[in-house]
Formats: structure tokens, C-alpha cells, sequence
């Protein structure tokens, strides 16, 4: 989740703030101080986070681009300048600009407005923006809700009560409402100093920048994890279901299934998994950090459907690895001096097994994130050669992916009767088929347009000239378009190609076999039989059979 | 979002009184003259629908385009009113499919124009839509009995379709008023049942239809609250196509849909078949599949506006597969689709190619050039989604490489663990296993061409141990060796010896590289080198003749990458032989490197130890010698020492 850190460099930012001691401050040194903590906090807990700043007053500018460095970032927070009035909304205007362009519409994005809580005057001041907010057209909208999914949080550098004194809190919180309730305010904590700035800040950083760690296991293997950036919860379903939904922290991988029956699966959010050092010893679930060697043999547990409903998919973690105790990783003679790194480096981890497994089967691991909720891990190769451990959130419900069925019904193959994959590996249970056929996949009988009706005609026609070798395509386009004609109650169309048929029985050339034309007749005959809409004749489920002729025996077209 | 939405509900109900006999005064040709054929044959008269035809027609377009992006959670009642109401299915599951409800059409037939019209009514009609939606759906139940005492928050919403003639304004707010009254009586049924749901909200869509060329006695209406339940909206629109445009319209609305046409598909022209032309598709599908160009207000798109059509479709360009490769795509939704002209032959080429199992990659077109792949349409199991990819920068770029994080510097993970061993002492070998026997053969291969380290263990070497290519020759004499003692068991057996042999002998050129390798690798840092050979490999391996071979391994290939994930990572040390070591005696271990071939040997004879029970001599024996008779010491009354150590005394 990128972050935009929107500061205001309005001259009210310059306001000193009464302190003890000799050195004055202004509100936007304790701003920057603020900002100085969170980026601190990000270089070192937080750093695949980009981020952005914007300086806006009346205008607005671009400091720094999305970047990683926070040095960069750091540096332009002593190099700014003062300016004239607040002007919020066009700073929220750049903001949507520079996300867009950066992100598109679809990632998202927090954005930390830093301001002193006062709003401006006149034309471009918070208060006016939001009593024109009912009169906007298409052209100037107002830039909130954000075109993108977004959290507002509003660092105000002035505590409750002199927020409170006019109406710049109502109007904040006018802000947030607009865009849908995501976000929050901040303000200071009793009287304006830098270590209350800091707790305000520190309250941002738990609510939003905290990393997201979690233990990845697979049978008694087990790597402690970091998932960048942090999953967000989810809510299903507003009405029925409005606790948003947050994943486990101990994410158990059930099973391993092949890419191509996966089949590039729709995701909520993909997140890294980097494997962390927390304690050595606990790397492996084993003391002494023994080394694990692994016989992979993700094929041998893929996830099948076995039609057992209520079975779980049972964890198949185990086939995949046996452990075995051979060395510790590290040899005595290794020198004090490794730096933490270049040992962790050296200490077999699991998230680097999986990975390569998975990359080198062409699979993912499916991986339980919660009650009914599921996800994948993969190897993700980026442009560089890099390759890494990957997580996609797919959306919580019993059957995410509907080619796969039910996630409940899954489960080993060794469950099944036969395997599903068969002996040699060249077929797959998946995708599993719809129990009906969708309407381009079942030949149905549309007349909206003429040339759909008119179509239909010809290929009855056709197969009429080639009697009696096209009998039976010729009965079976036939009974389409009588199936079709009688549920929509359009017996003309029965009447005339009837009508249709007896002239073709004229016109037939004396070398044709006498065959066709008893089976046009018959046919013709039939047909109006229908579209007299009596029940006898006109049952839907009825169908025209060929007319048994002496020729019938050795000239039906074999099917 | 929200599962029990208007849209969880639609009953349609169409008129089937005398006058929806009546045509639509819009003629249909049927009876096209083929070529060749024309002289002398006046064609048939055209025939033109009724509007029962336009109406019936119409609603089973909607449903298709319903039941294709929406086969669940989204279902139809269909009633038909004259004289009654006569409801043709339920709102289960099975009842919900086209065929269902064709012949359910067609056993009630077209309406009898001779009926007396006094007696019919659409009214009957919407007094049974109003019943119908207070019925509980399946998944409605559900919902309840999951949430329990929070069931409650699952909500009765519906939308009745009602397509009939009526004959003035004043006659339209009869029939809205009528609804409103019949709302208000079910509700108070309801509330006092099990079985029924009080209607939260009722979206009434009235559709007057009449004759082209006709004068429309009823005006259009927007939609308009009645009551807090009851919100009502008329449409006024002529039969024919007119009416199937204007409920192509509303399944839009109703179902947030939109349009994407797939443009530049290349076809075979039917009757050329050397030469092919550009067409274009038009799909349906939910409009989040579009959330990137909503958003980002993308005006360049070249979005044209259908006729008749109240949006744009958005354009996106054909691009033609290269292979069937499997790639996992990053794809942040995937939405059914239906196609507008579902018989049309562009259409039907394009489902059938998707159906077939092949994937289509789709770009938008852009004007400076740029290519954006933003969507894939892909079939699953006979259903096809258009996926959509992200396109835009990634915030997870740059990421550290695995191999630079946590373990990332440990290489002997064994993921590609050589099966051959463990495959080739069987008595018959499956296809498979000549298969995996060879794959494994073309991985040394590959190893070696890169120089990769052997995991074999240098505990107890001193020195530097063999060089690596010594390694390697050492390896391959064993790796024969086995080999060799099982081809007699099959033929299959033998094909693996047929394919090592044909790997291990070199051209000359090879060996000569290998020499001017040796010398260089004394010369340069290891890392570079690696990295060098790797690059002179690539021109060395086009005119070498395992080129077939390596082709065939490409998969390998890959594979042998992973291990070397880290090029420049250091061996790990302490190195140890892949198999448990427990049943290998301990004077194997102090004796050096253990060879290939000791170790798959005993990897054969542990195997054959489970095959058979040991016996119970030799379990007891010291250096394979037993001691017989040792009961008679016993009886002799002499003391017997500690097993197997036991000496004549």
C-alpha cells in the first residue's frame, strides 16, 4: 500500500508553539518531527513501502515521487519553504493525479495529511469546497471518496479542544464521511510538544505501518514470516456479514496443486512472505537449528476432488518433506564476525524450500488463511532474475474459485479411488464442469436478429438438398427449430417452413434418390401438424423421427 | 456488496392475454433464395412475430445473459398471466436454466386470440409476482439458519418484470397500485409465517409494448418512488427488436454489466480458406472488469457507442497466443461472460477456439504505441471469464530475492533429487520411469555444462579433494556401472543405458573446453567464471549435438536454475549423501567420501532388508559369523557371554 504523505506549508504551519525552554518552535517542526518518527519507523520495519510528498497551499507540489529512500524523503522535510493559504482541495486533486498515474485505480493507497486544522479562507478553503460539494458535475468533482481504495489519516497539529473552538474538526470529519468512512483523525494529546507529537504518530504507525508477521506451516515445518504489505480485512458482505474478516497468523498450507489447474485465479491482494529470524533455535521447530533435507514430492499431494463433502483437506505437509537431522548449517571454524544476515543466510529456512519446490514442480501450495478462507503461495520471478515467495488472497467463501469446486471437498490423491492425475500424469480432475452448460456452450436458438432465423432456415435447407445422405443432421436442425419455434408460441415460422419444404419437394431434380422426397414430405407434414399448437402433436419434448422407407434400411447417414 | 440485492429476485411476468396474439407488424424474411437456385421461384411470404413472440423472446434473452455471467444467487420466477396466473418454475437451483423454461413456454403455447378478453388479465399475473417474492430461495434459508439469531439481516429485495399492453396511464397506475395493495396484504401474511419473507423493497418495471407503427398510449416514466417498498418505472417501447434492445438494456442496468468488444480477431473467411479478415466481439460481463478504466476516467479507448445502447463498450485488441504456456497471471478479478450475439459466427469462433482450452491475452489500445496488457479471456470447465490483469506499476517491484533473505544461502535443499537410483533397481519400469531416468540424465548433463558442485560430501578429504570435472567423470563411471546391472532386467531398462551412453559420450570439442576451462579456473574468481562459461556456453550449445536433448529437457533446465539460485553461493560444508545414514555401517563414514555407488548399494540393500525377514544368525552375528548351537552351552550349564561375542571356553 503505497503512501502519500500530504503536508501543509500554509503560513498558519509557522505558528509557534509555547514551550519551555529557550527554543521556539513552529507547528511545522513538530510536524516534522512527526514525520521524521514515521519514516524512521518505515526505513527500518516498513521499507518495501513507497512513499510520496506532497507540500501544498494554495498550490501544490510534488517533493518527493514515490520512492523507498527515505533519506530522500527525509532530506526534503528540512527543505521546506513556507507559503500562503490553505487550499485543501486541490492538494486532494494532486493527490488523486500523482496516484493515478503512479498506481492506477485498482491499488491501494494511504494517504497521512499533515495540517494544523486550519482550513483556509475564501474560494479553495476546506469550509467552501464542502458547502459547493452538493453542486459538482462531472467535470469538477470533488476529489473524495479517492478514485482508488484508500485510509485518510488526518495529523492534526492542534489537540481536541482548539480543534473543537471552531467548526475544523466537523469539517475534517466531513471528510472522512466523504470518503466512505476510510480513514481516521489524529490530534495531540494534551498540551502541543514534540513528545506528544510523537505519541500521535505512534498511534498511526501501530494503527497503519505495523509489519504483519505470521508462522508459515507446513506439516512440523515451520518458517516464521513477514507478509508485505500487510493483508487488509475484508468484508464479504456489508449486510449479512459485516465483521470485516482478518487472516490467521499461523497460515497452514493444506496442499499443493498444479499451476495449470489453478489457472491464474482471481485475488483480493498478493503480498510477499519474507522469512524473518526471530530465534534462531525456533527456525525449524527443531533445537539446534538442524538442517532438513527434503525428498519434494508436491506431485504425489496435489488437491483432488474426492467428493466426500464435510472432508477436509487433509493436511498434506507431510509427504513433503522428511526431515533428517545432518549437521547444523554452520561450521565451527566460522568466524564471530558474521554479521546476524550472512548466519540467517546459512540457516535452511523453509520458505526458501517451498519456494524453490513449488518453482521447480510448477505448482502452489494452497495455504488456509481463516474459517473458509483460502490463498496461494508461488514463486514469483520479477523482471530482474529475482525470484520470491508469494501469497495471493483469494476471496473468503467455501468455493473461491469455481473451477476448482468446493476448497472443503479437495484432498489428497491418495484418497481417491483412482488417481484423478492418472498413472502417467496426463490428465488433470480440473476444471470441474458447470452442471449446466452456459448459452454459447449449448448451441441455443436465438431470433432476435433476423439472420439468427434466417441462418437456422438455411442449414435446414441445406441438409434438405442433400437427402437422403444428411437424414439425420436433417431432423436434428429440424427439431432445433421446432423446440425453439413452439416455446416462443411463433407457429408461422412451423407453418412456413413447412410451406418451405413441400416447394423443395417440387423442385427436386429427377436424379435425386426417392427417398428425399418422402422424408420432405413427411417432414413438411409433421411440421404443420405442430403449429396447429395441439398437444399432440406440439409437445416440446417430442421429436420429428426420419419416415422408415424402403431406403431408409441402406441410405440413413450413419451417425 | 450485498448477496440479497433486487437483483437476487426477478419475476417476470408477460402478458398472455388475446391481444399479445396480435403481430408485431414487423416482418421477418425467412426464405433466402440461395444463389444458383433463384430462377423462376418467387420466395415465401415473410412472415412477423406476435407480440407474444417479441415478449417471450426477449425476457429468455435476458436470462441467458443473466444465467451466463450470474449461474447462482441470481434467479428467475417466470408467470405468465390470462385468465390466471400460471407460474412456470420456483426459485430452487434446478429450475434456473434456459431449457427449463423454453419448455415450459412452449406447453403453455402462444395466446389464444380467440379468448375472451374479459376474463384475462395481467393482473393475475403480478398478484402471483408479489406471492412469489415473499417465498424464501434456498439461499435465503441458508443464509438464515447460518446466521441464526442475526438472521433477521438477511433481506427480501426482488424486481418484477412485467411486459404487457395496457391501454392508458390511468391503466398503468391501476396495475402499480394493485402491486403496491398486494405488497402490503403478503407482508402482513408473511410476518406471521415461517415460510415467508416480508418484501423489503420491490423494483416494479412495467414494459408496454405495441405494434410498430402503432401510437404508444402509455408514457414513459423514470423511476419513482411509490412507497418506502415499492419503487415503479415504465417503459414504453414498440415489439420487435425495439423490445429485445430494451431488455438487452436493463439486464445491463439490472445486473451492472458492461460491454467490452474484442477487436482484430483474425478468423479463416468460410469460403477462402487461404486468406482471413478482422472481426470484432462483443461481450457482456459485470463491469468491475472494468474498475481500472472507470476509475482512471481513460478517455482514449476508442470506446464507440452501440446503437440503441444507453453505454459504451470498451475496445480491447486480440492478441494471438503464442503458445498454451501455463503462467500464472497476477489477475485481480475474473468475471463470466456472455457474448451479445451468442449464434453469430465471430462470436461462435471466438467461444469455441476460448472452450477449446486456449487463453487470449487482450490489449488496450493506446496512442502512443504502448502496449498495455490489461485483460486474458480464458474458458474453465465450458465457462469463460474474462480475467483481469493488472497493468499498472507493481508496489511489490525490487523485491530482495529469496536467496538473499533468511536460508537463502543454503543450496542442498535437494529439490531435484535424483529418482534414478531409488527407479532403476525396480524389477520393470513404468513409461514414467524411463522418463524420470532420463530427465535425471539430461540434469547431470546440465549440471556438468555449468560446472555445478556435485553434492557429495568432502568430510574426510583432504585437501581440495578431485577437481570437478573428475568429480564428474567419477560420477558417470558409477552412475554407468548401476546402471548396467539392472538392464537385464527389461527393455525399458536398457533405453535408460541407451540415453546415459548417448549423454556421456562428448564431442572431442567438449573435452578440449573442459581442459582450457581447468586452466582458467585457477586463474579466475570463482563467481566470474561461473558466469562466464555460462555465457560461452550458449554459442558452444547450438552446434553441440545434445542440443536435441537439452530442448527436450527444457524443463530441466529450468530446474537446474533453481539450485543454482545463488550462483556465487559458497558449498555449503559439511556436506552429507542424500540417503538417512542409520542403516549404513558406521566404517563407511570414517572411510572418505562415500561413492555413488556404495550408497545406492546400500540404498538397495536396505531396500531388499525389508523384503524378507533377516535371520536370526546373522542379526546375531560378529563379522557375518554366528555361533551355532548355543542352546547347548546353556544346558551344559556354561556361561554364555554377551551376544555375538561369544567365545569357546
Amino acid at each position: 500500500m503505497p503512501t502519500v504523505v500530504v503536508m501543509d506549508v500554509s503560513l498558519s504551519m509557522t505558528r509557534p508553539v509555547s514551550l519551555e525552554g529557550s527554543e521556539e518552535y513552529q507547528r511545522k517542526h513538530l510536524a516534522a518531527h512527526g514525520l521524521t518518527m514515521l519514516f524512521e519507523h518505515m526505513a527500518t520495519n516498513y521499507k518495501l513501502e513507497f512513499t510520496a510528498l506532497v507540500v501544498f497551499s494554495s498550490l501544490w507540489e510534488l517533493m518527493v515521487p514515490f520512492t523507498r529512500d527515505y533519506n530522500t524523503l527525509q532530506e526534503a522535510l528540512s527543505n521546506m519553504d513556507d507559503y500562503d493559504k490553505t487550499c485543501l482541495e486541490s492538494a486532494l486533486v494532486g493527490v488523486c493525479n500523482i496516484v493515478q498515474q503512479e498506481w492506477g485505480g485498482a491499488i491501494p493507497c494511504q494517504v497521512v495529511l499533515v495540517t494544523d486544522g486550519c482550513l483556509g479562507i475564501g474560494r479553495g478553503s476546506l469550509r467552501h469546497s464542502l458547502a459547493t460539494h452538493s453542486q459538482r458535475s462531472e467535470n469538477n468533482r470533488f476529489p473524495l471518496p479517492f478514485p482508488f481504495p484508500s485510509k485518510l489519516y488526518i495529523m492534526c497539529m492542534a489537540n481536541l479542544e482548539e480543534l473543537q473552538s471552531t467548526d475544523s474538526l466537523d469539517c475534517l470529519e466531513r471528510l472522512i464521511d466523504l470518503n466512505n468512512g476510510e480513514g481516521q483523525i489524529f490530534t495531540i494529546d494534551g498540551p502541543l510538544c514534540l513528545k506528544n507529537v510523537q505519541s500521535m504518530f505512534g498511534k498511526l504507525i501501530d494503527l497503519a505501518y505495523t509489519p504483519f508477521h505470521a508462522v508459515l506451516k507446513c506439516g512440523h515445518l515451520t518458517a516464521d514470516v513477514q507478509v508485505f504489505p500487510r493483508p487488509e480485512p475484508f468484508v464479504v458482505d456489508e449486510e449479512i456479514d459485516p465483521v470485516p474478516k482478518v487472516i490467521n497468523t499461523d497460515l497452514e498450507i493444506v496442499g499443493f496443486i498444479d499451476i495449470a489447474d489453478i489457472s491464474s485465479p482471481p485475488v483480493l491482494s498478493r503480498h510477499l512472505v519474507l522469512p524473518i529470524a526471530l530465534n534462531k533455535d525456533g527456525a525449524w521447530g527443531q533445537p539446534g537449528g538442524a538442517a532438513v533435507k527434503c525428498t519434494h514430492s508436491a506431485s504425489a499431494a496435489r488437491g483432488s476432488p474426492v467428493g466426500i463433502p464435510g472432508a477436509d483437506m487433509a493436511p498434506l505437509g507431510k509427504p513433503c518433506c522428511e526431515g533428517d537431522e545432518v549437521g547444523t548449517g554452520i561450521t565451527d571454524d566460522n568466524e564471530d564476525e558474521n554479521s546476524a544476515n550472512q548466519i540467517a543466510g546459512k540457516i535452511p529456512n523453509f520458505c526458501v524450500l517451498l519456494h524453490g519446490s513449488l518453482k521447480v514442480e510448477g505448482m502452489v501450495a494452497i495455504v488456509q488463511l481463516g474459517p473458509e478462507w483460502h490463498g496461494m503461495l508461488y514463486s514469483q520471478a520479477d523482471s530482474k532474475k529475482k525470484s520470491n515467495l508469494m501469497m495471493s488472497l483469494f476471496e473468503p467463501g467455501p468455493e473461491p474459485l469455481p473451477w476448482l469446486g468446493k476448497m472443503a471437498q479437495l484432498g489428497p490423491i491418495s484418497d481417491a479411488k483412482e488417481n484423478p492425475y492418472g498413472e502417467d500424469d496426463n490428465k488433470s480432475p480440473f476444471p470441474l464442469q458447470p452442471k449446466n452448460k452456459r448459452s454459447y456452450a449449448q448451441n441455443v436458438t436465438v431470433w432476435i436478429k433476423p439472420s439468427g432465423l434466417q441462418t437456422d432456415v438455411q442449414k435446414i435447407l441445406r441438409n434438405a438438398r442433400k437427402l437422403p445422405e444428411k437424414t439425420q443432421t436433417f431432423y436434428k436442425e429440424l427439431n432445433r427449430l421446432r423446440k425453439a419455434a413452439l416455446a416462443f408460441g411463433f407457429l408461422d415460422l412451423l407453418k412456413g417452413v413447412a410451406d418451405m419444404l413441400e416447394r423443395e419437394c417440387t423442385l427436386l431434380p429427377d436424379t435425386a434418390h426417392p427417398d428425399a422426397a418422402f422424408q420432405l414430405t413427411h417432414a413438411a407434414q409433421q411440421l404443420k401438424l405442430a403449429s396447429t399448437g395441439t398437444s399432440e402433436y406440439a409437445g416440446y419434448d417430442h421429436n420429428i423421427t426420419p419416415l422408415q422407407t424402403d431406403f431408409s434400411g441402406s441410405s440413413t447417414e450413419r451417425m | 456488496m450485498k448477496i440479497f440485492s433486487e437483483s437476487h429476485k426477478t419475476v417476470f411476468v408477460v402478458d398472455h392475454c388475446p391481444y399479445m396474439a396480435e403481430s408485431c407488424r414487423q416482418h421477418v424474411e425467412f426464405d433466402m433464395l440461395v444463389k444458383n437456385r433463384t430462377q423462376g421461384i418467387i420466395p415465401l411470404a415473410p412472415i412477423s412475430k406476435s407480440l407474444w413472440t417479441c415478449s417471450v423472446e426477449s425476457s429468455m434473452e435476458y436470462c441467458r445473459i443473466m444465467y451466463d455471467i450470474f449461474p447462482f444467487r441470481k434467479l428467475v420466477n417466470f408467470i405468465v398471466s390470462d385468465s390466471g396466473a400460471h407460474v412456470l418454475n420456483s426459485w430452487t437451483q434446478e429450475d434456473q436454466n434456459l431449457q427449463e423454461l423454453m419448455a415450459a413456454l412452449a406447453a403453455v403455447g402462444p395466446p389464444n386470440p380467440r379468448a375472451d378478453p374479459e376474463c384475462c388479465s395481467i393482473l393475475h399475473g403480478l398478484v402471483a409476482a408479489v406471492e412469489t417474492l415473499c417465498k424464501i430461495t434456498e439461499y435465503q434459508h441458508e443464509a438464515r439458519t447460518l446466521l441464526m439469531e442475526n438472521a433477521e439481516r438477511v433481506g427480501n429485495r426482488g424486481r418484477i418484470i412485467c411486459i404487457t399492453n395496457a391501454k392508458s396511464d390511468s391503466h398503468v397506475r391501476m396495475l402499480e397500485d394493485c402491486v403496491q395493495e398486494t405488497i402490503h396484504e403478503h407482508n402482513k401474511l408473511a410476518a406471521n409465517s415461517d415460510h415467508l419473507m416480508q418484501i423489503q423493497k420491490c423494483e416494479l418495471v412495467l414494459i408496454h409494448t405495441y405494434p410498430v407503427g402503432e401510437d404508444s398510449l402509455v408514457s414513459d416514466r423514470p423511476k419513482k418512488e411509490l412507497s418506502p417498498v415499492l419503487t415503479s418505472e415504465v417503459h414504453s417501447v414498440r415489439a420487435g427488436r425495439h423490445l429485445a434492445t430494451k431488455l438487452n438494456i436493463l439486464v445491463q442496468q439490472h445486473f451492472d454489466l458492461a460491454s467490452t468488444t474484442i477487436t482484430n480477431i483474425p478468423m479463416k473467411e468460410e469460403q477462402h480458406a487461404n486468406t482471413s479478415a478482422n472481426y470484432d466481439v462483443e461481450l457482456l460481463h459485470h463491469k468491475d472488469a472494468h474498475v481500472d478504466f472507470l476509475k482512471s476516467g481513460d478517455t482514449h479507448l476508442g470506446g464507440s457507442s452501440r446503437e440503441g445502447s444507453f453505454k459504451e463498450t470498451i475496445t480491447l485488441k486480440w492478441c494471438t497466443p503464442r503458445t498454451n504456456n501455463i503462467e500464472l497471471h497476477y489477475c485481480t478479478g475474473a468475471y463470466r461472460i456472455s457474448p451479445v450475439d451468442v449464434n453469430s459466427r465471430p462470436s461462435s469462433c471466438l467461444t469455441n477456439f476460448l472452450l477449446n482450452g486456449r487463453s487470449v491475452l487482450l490489449e488496450q489500445p493506446r496512442k502512443s504505441g504502448s502496449k498495455v496488457i490489461s485483460h486474458m479471456l480464458s474458458s474453465h470447465g465450458g465457462e469463460i471469464f474474462l480475467h483481469v490483469l493488472s497493468s499498472s506499476r507493481s508496489i511489490l517491484e525490487d523485491p530482495p530475492s529469496i536467496s538473499e533473505g533468511c536460508g537463502g544461502r543454503v543450496t542442498d535443499y535437494r529439490i531435484t533429487v535424483v529418482p534414478l537410483a531409488s527407479v532403476i533397481v525396480k524389477e520393470s519400469l513404468t513409461e514414467e520411469d524411463v522418463l524420470n531416468c532420463q530427465k535425471t540424465i539430461y540434469n547431470l548433463v546440465d549440471m556438468e555444462r555449468k560446472n555445478d558442485p556435485l553434492p557429495i560430501s568432502t568430510v574426510g578429504t583432504r585437501g581440495k579433494g578431485p577437481k570437478r570435472d573428475e568429480q564428474y567423470r567419477i560420477m558417470w563411471n558409477e552412475l554407468e556401472t548401476l546402471v548396467r546391472a539392472h538392464i537385464n532386467n527389461s527393455e525399458k531398462h536398457q533405453r535408460v543405458l541407451e540415453c546415459l551412453m548417448a549423454c556421456r559420450s562428448k564431442p572431442p570439442e567438449e573435452e578440449e573446453r573442459k581442459k582450457r576451462g581447468r586452466k582458467r579456473e585457477d586463474k579466475e574468481d570463482k563467481s566470474e567464471k561461473t558466469v562466464k562459461d555460462y555465457e560461452q556456453e550458449k554459442s558452444w550449445q547450438d552446434s553441440e549435438r545434445l542440443k536435441g536433448i537439452l530442448e527436450r529437457g527444457k524443463e530441466e533446465l529450468a530446474e537446474a536454475e533453481i539450485i543454482k539460485d545463488s550462483p556465487d553461493s559458497p558449498e555449503p560444508p559439511n556436506k552429507k549423501p542424500l540417503v538417512e545414514m542409520d542403516d549404513t555401517p558406521p566404517v563407511e563414514k570414517s572411510k572418505g567420501p562415500v561413492s555413488l555407488l556404495s550408497f545406492w548399494s546400500n540404498r538397495i540393500n536396505t531396500a531388499n532388508s525389508r523384503k524378507h525377514q533377516e535371520f536370526a544368525g546373522r542379526l546375531n552375528s560378529v563379522n557375518n559369523r554366528a555361533e551355532l548351537y548355543q542352546h547347548l552351552k546353556e544346558e551344559n550349564g556354561m556361561e554364555t557371554t554377551e551376544n555375538g561375542k561369544a567365545s569357546r571356553q
